[in-house]
């Protein structure tokens, strides 16, 4: 780094307002620190800490200092949080989520009637006022496009799927197929922040992060909150997801999502290097943790408790992790449902399979990422193959809690952040075309625990652009996920900055009451 | 002759003594027999008449509600009147006006039953009971005075009792016939619902006819093509009536949705003047409507169980759940047991009567028999036992048979072989049973059929799989469009 002569501490050069002050002034000025500074400032001191004394550990700390594990004691207990609210129907849920955006039109919301609409202009009534993104508010029209694809009719429901999901079809009896989901954002991060964490901005808690927080581990051996991302295929447009998808904002870090990753070890440096052996790792943790307790009964940071009690969980994950990804005794009918592709680690039906296997170790969320989806162009060339990497996944992993008799306290949720829109961004041929980001209307599903099964909610207008009957929006969505689990999404609030922050955020949200069973 | 001056002689000093009591009670029994002759006269033949009748008719359940409460509010009054004298007075008043009501309400229903051609044993009985309202009331009315006048006293509050309990099923049959007979017990608490039938329950419908259509023509329909009342010849009450038709001829006609009557006449414009169910009473639902015209399309059978391409969510009766005791006096231990890294207690929500959920995934392999027994003394707090994957055995069933509140019980993937699962048929609260992967057989499954809460029994990967018990555990299948 270039060193400014005259400046200690920068390399700009000096500007009349920022004069750069050098080394001599300053070592003056720090010696000109007289009684007269010292006494000034001791009395603001002694000010604030009284009134912080006053105000008690909330007042200025918020619900930190109470939800870190008292005396390195581990995760919070349920009973001095007074939560599960009332007795959930779900004791865990696995989220599959759908990075990008998956294609509502081609998949599960059937617009017959767009057919005869091909390369007609959506009407301006239908898109109102919008504002689009940059990458379409440029068009000089907005042609129609309707779906590729056919669809059939599948179930005793009689539900419309698309082609392109004929394994979905098989399951559709046992889902809530939500049309009318609805976001704020337009765009990939602030919509999949706002998806996960119920705010457009990072620092929020996320989904996992609430549920492991009200709900507490139910397996000492691993985390909570389990995060598994799909490999990724470099055919599809994948849009970044980041850590700040799983992370625990304000909430102790033991809340954080664990993610497993996809190639080579699940999680990496979990075994012992050469020469240590457990007996010997045991003796570091306990030192390190020694050192860890002073540290806390010096400073009283909640977060070193929480890091003591990762330490442990990762010293218990070098045997239960193994344990877990060793598919060796599933029997054939595993492979026969979930298909050949999920004996190769990080493949979406691979994970479907890693995700059953830790419900039934007692993680209480999975949280699946598959990226991809993102289609602005081409969308007949790539959706094909990426619902052929999850079709079989999704209803694989369905099909197989139901016969284990799984689904009745686990809940599923399929979504992705938004939709994609009817009119096709670029241009239109018979073969081929794009769609834009959508956030007015999108299709989700949800199946499992606390569930109306066989069930289509809410419904989107003839172009499939705007929701014109029971709208669920994000917050609504997360309030009845919680809501599942046993959780009032008014109630799980902790405090922070002054405020009590919740999942669905300030915004008055509702639980989706049709969505129940 | 002797005779009948004998019986004159002694029912002297009951007859009225002045002149105007007589004629009151002459016209009283004329009254009665003109009203008793009415329907003999004037049958309701089930054919419309003139519009006018049809039009004062219609009057009917405007001023039907006047009676009832003027005739309810008689005994208020008398009672009342007890610590109030001056409300006693009123009552001859009331009851003048009662009877006066009555015979409105009687001779407009009787011109909208006859006008509006309704026949049937409902509109009979409702006929019928009117009358013999109209006829109480009268007597009330004449036997009032004898009280004060102190001739049999008991008369006159033996009659308004009566004419009460007449006013009583009077009305509940008008209401059956414009609501539907099962108009109040179709919301009815399931706990009620089976109080009130009192065991004598019929066996559950199985058909899609039974279980989805007969119900919308019994709650849309049968007001006016029902037992009470037969409109147009039309009785939708059985498979058979529904099936013969009305005066039109039949009204469906299997396989063919669109040439059945009843399906066209429900899909006419609400404002049409033939449109079903008429007279503004509810209109069917849209969905009632396809399920009608998908039954029809596939045949109309009385037995058919399913229906392609129509699933119809239930509902479920659902068996209240008993919460369970106070265990905070146990709350020390569990806490104790939370700490450490053995199997755990942990409660089901914050509310203590919602129970607790035994955790042993921490130590499965490690958690037997000798550990289960160990939670004996929580017994009764235990709703849901995760044992999936521990090392218990049969034996297991001498413990859990103590587990009185268990609702749910995991045993996958277990040493168990189900000998000795009879012992478990005491758990009156147990709804579900994972025994997937295990070495259960469909002989020893056999105990559990008399566990009428028992809803699911899972045995995937099992040798007594497939499910031989109820739905849940069911393959998929897959219906093609």
């Amino acid at each position: 780094m270039k060193q400014h002569p005259l400046c200690t501490d920068t390399e700009q050069a000096p500007s009349a307002l920022h004069p750069a002050v050098p080394t001599e002034m300053q070592r003056e000025w720090a010696t000109l620190n007289t009684r007269r500074h010292f006494l000034g400032r001791t009395g603001k001191v002694l000010g604030w800490a009284a009134l912080a004394s006053l105000l008690g550990d909330r007042g200025m700390r918020g619900d930190a200092y109470k939800a870190g594990g008292k005396d390195g004691s581990g995760p919070r207990d349920a009973e001095s949080l007074k939560l599960p609210h009332f007795a959930p129907r779900a004791k865990r849920a696995i989220y599959l989520f759908m990075s990008g955006g998956p294609s509502q039109v081609d998949l599960l919301d059937y617009k017959p009637n767009l057919a005869a609409l091909y390369d007609k202009d959506i009407p301006d009534s239908v898109r109102g006022a919008q504002q689009l993104t940059g990458m379409t508010s440029g068009q000089a029209r907005f042609p129609i496009a309707p779906s590729h694809w056919s669809f059939k009719r599948y179930g005793e429901t009689g539900t419309w799927v698309s082609d392109l999901l004929p394994f979905t079809g098989r399951i559709v009896d046992d889902l809530a197929i939500i049309k009318s989901t609805n976001t704020d954002a337009i765009n990939h991060e602030p919509a999949i922040m706002l998806m996960n964490t119920g705010n457009m901005n990072a620092g929020k808690p996320c989904l996992g992060s609430w549920l492991a927080y009200g709900l507490g581990s139910m397996n000492d051996n691993l985390p909570t909150f389990m995060v598994l991302q799909s490999k990724l295929n470099t055919k599809e447009n994948n849009q970044p997801v980041s850590s700040r998808l799983w992370s625990s904002g304000f909430l102790s870090s033991e809340y954080a999502g664990v993610g497993l990753r996809s190639t080579g070890d699940p999680v990496l440096y979990l075994t012992d290097p050469n020469g240590v052996d457990r007996e010997v790792r045991r003796k570091m943790l306990d030192a390190v943790n020694e050192i860890n307790r002073q540290t806390y009964e010096e400073l009283g940071d909640p977060e070193t408790n929480a890091r003591i009690a990762q330490y442990e969980m990762a010293y218990r994950m070098q045997t239960s992790v193994p344990e877990l990804a060793d598919l060796s005794k599933e029997p054939n009918s595993t492979w026969d449902l979930y298909g050949p592709e999920a004996k190769e680690p990080g493949t979406f039906a691979y994970n479907c399979l890693m995700a059953r296997r830790l419900a039934e170790r007692g993680v209480r969320f999975t949280q699946v990422y598959k990226r991809g989806w993102d289609m602005h162009d081409n969308v007949t060339g790539i959706l094909p193959i990426i619902c052929g990497e999850t079709d079989r996944g999704c209803y694989a992993l369905v099909t197989d809690l139901k016969r284990r008799g799984m689904l009745d306290d686990t809940l599923v949720v399929w979504a992705g952040e938004f939709g994609r829109t009817v009119y096709s961004q670029g241009g239109l041929s018979p073969e081929n075309y794009g769609r834009d980001h959508h956030p007015r209307c999108y299709t989700t599903w949800m199946a499992g625990g606390g569930v109306r099964t066989g069930i289509t909610y809410g419904e989107t207008d003839d172009y499939s652009y705007n929701v014109v009957k029971d709208p669920v929006t994000v917050r609504d969505f997360n309030a009845t996920i919680l809501h599942c689990l046993g959780m009032d999404h008014n109630r799980l609030t902790y405090k922070f900055q002054g405020l009590e922050q919740k999942l669905t955020g300030p915004t008055p949200a509702s639980v989706v009451q049709g969505l129940l069973a | 002759m002797k005779t009948i001056e004998g019986l004159v002689q002694k029912i002297k000093p009951w007859l009225p003594k002045s002149h105007s009591a007589r004629t009151a009670w002459v016209g009283a029994l004329a009254t009665t027999v003109t009203l008793l002759l009415l329907a003999r006269l004037v049958p309701l033949d089930g054919r419309p008449h003139a519009d006018w009748e049809q039009f004062l008719g219609r009057f009917h359940p405007l001023v039907v509600h006047l009676p009832i409460g003027l005739l309810m509010l008689v005994p208020v009054l008398e009672i009342a009147g007890k610590f109030r004298p001056g409300l006693k007075q009123a009552v001859g008043f009331v009851l003048g006006l009662a009877l006066g009501a009555c015979a409105l309400a009687l001779a407009l229903g009787f011109l909208l039953a006859h006008g509006g051609g309704e026949a049937g044993p409902g509109v009979t009985r409702h006929l019928w009971s009117a009358t013999a309202l109209t006829i109480a009331v009268l007597l009330c009315v004449l036997a009032r005075p004898w009280q004060s006048q102190g001739h049999v006293p008991f008369a006159y509050p033996a009659l308004l009792t009566c004419a009460l309990l007449v006013l009583f099923y009077t009305a509940h049959q008008g209401g059956a016939l414009t609501h539907g007979s099962n108009y109040l017990t179709q919301y009815m608490p399931a706990s009620l619902k089976r109080l009130s039938t009192l065991g004598a329950k019929a066996p559950p419908a199985t058909s899609f006819y039974a279980r989805h259509i007969n119900p919308i023509l019994d709650a849309k329909c049968a007001a006016c093509h029902g037992e009470s009342s037969v409109k147009g010849g039309l009785l939708m009450d059985s498979f058979e009536s529904l099936m013969k038709g009305g005066q039109d001829g039949p009204v469906i006609i299997a396989g063919h949705p669109e040439q059945s009557l009843l399906l066209q006449r429900v899909m006419l414009p609400p404002d049409h003047k033939q449109f079903m169910p008429a007279e503004g009473k509810p209109p069917l639902k849209p969905e009632e409507i396809s399920w009608i015209r998908e039954w029809i399309q596939q045949g109309a059978s009385p037995t058919a169980t399913a229906l392609a391409g129509i699933s119809i969510r239930e509902e479920r009766e659902t068996q209240p759940i008993e919460p369970v005791g106070d265990y905070g006096a146990l709350m020390n231990e569990i806490r104790q047991l939370a700490q450490g890294q053995g199997a755990k207690l942990v409660p089901v929500s914050s509310k203590p009567q919602d129970g607790l959920i035994l955790y042993t995934v921490d130590v499965s392999s490690n958690f037997g028999d000798a550990q289960l027994t160990q939670f004996q003394k929580f017994a009764p707090y235990i709703v849901e036992a995760e044992l999936g994957r521990t090392a218990v055995t049969n034996a297991s069933f001498d413990t859990l048979k103590l587990f009185t509140h268990l609702r749910a019980l995991h045993l996958e993937e277990t040493q168990v072989t189900g000998d000795g699962l009879a012992k478990l048929s005491s758990l009156s609260q147990l709804t579900y049973l994972n025994l997937s992967g295990t070495q259960v057989t469909a002989a020893a499954l056999a105990p559990l059929s008399s566990m009428k809460n028992l809803r699911s029994v899972y045995l995937y990967n099992t040798p007594a799989q497939p499910a031989p018990l109820v739905g849940q555990a069911q393959p998929l299948t897959r219906n093609t469009p």
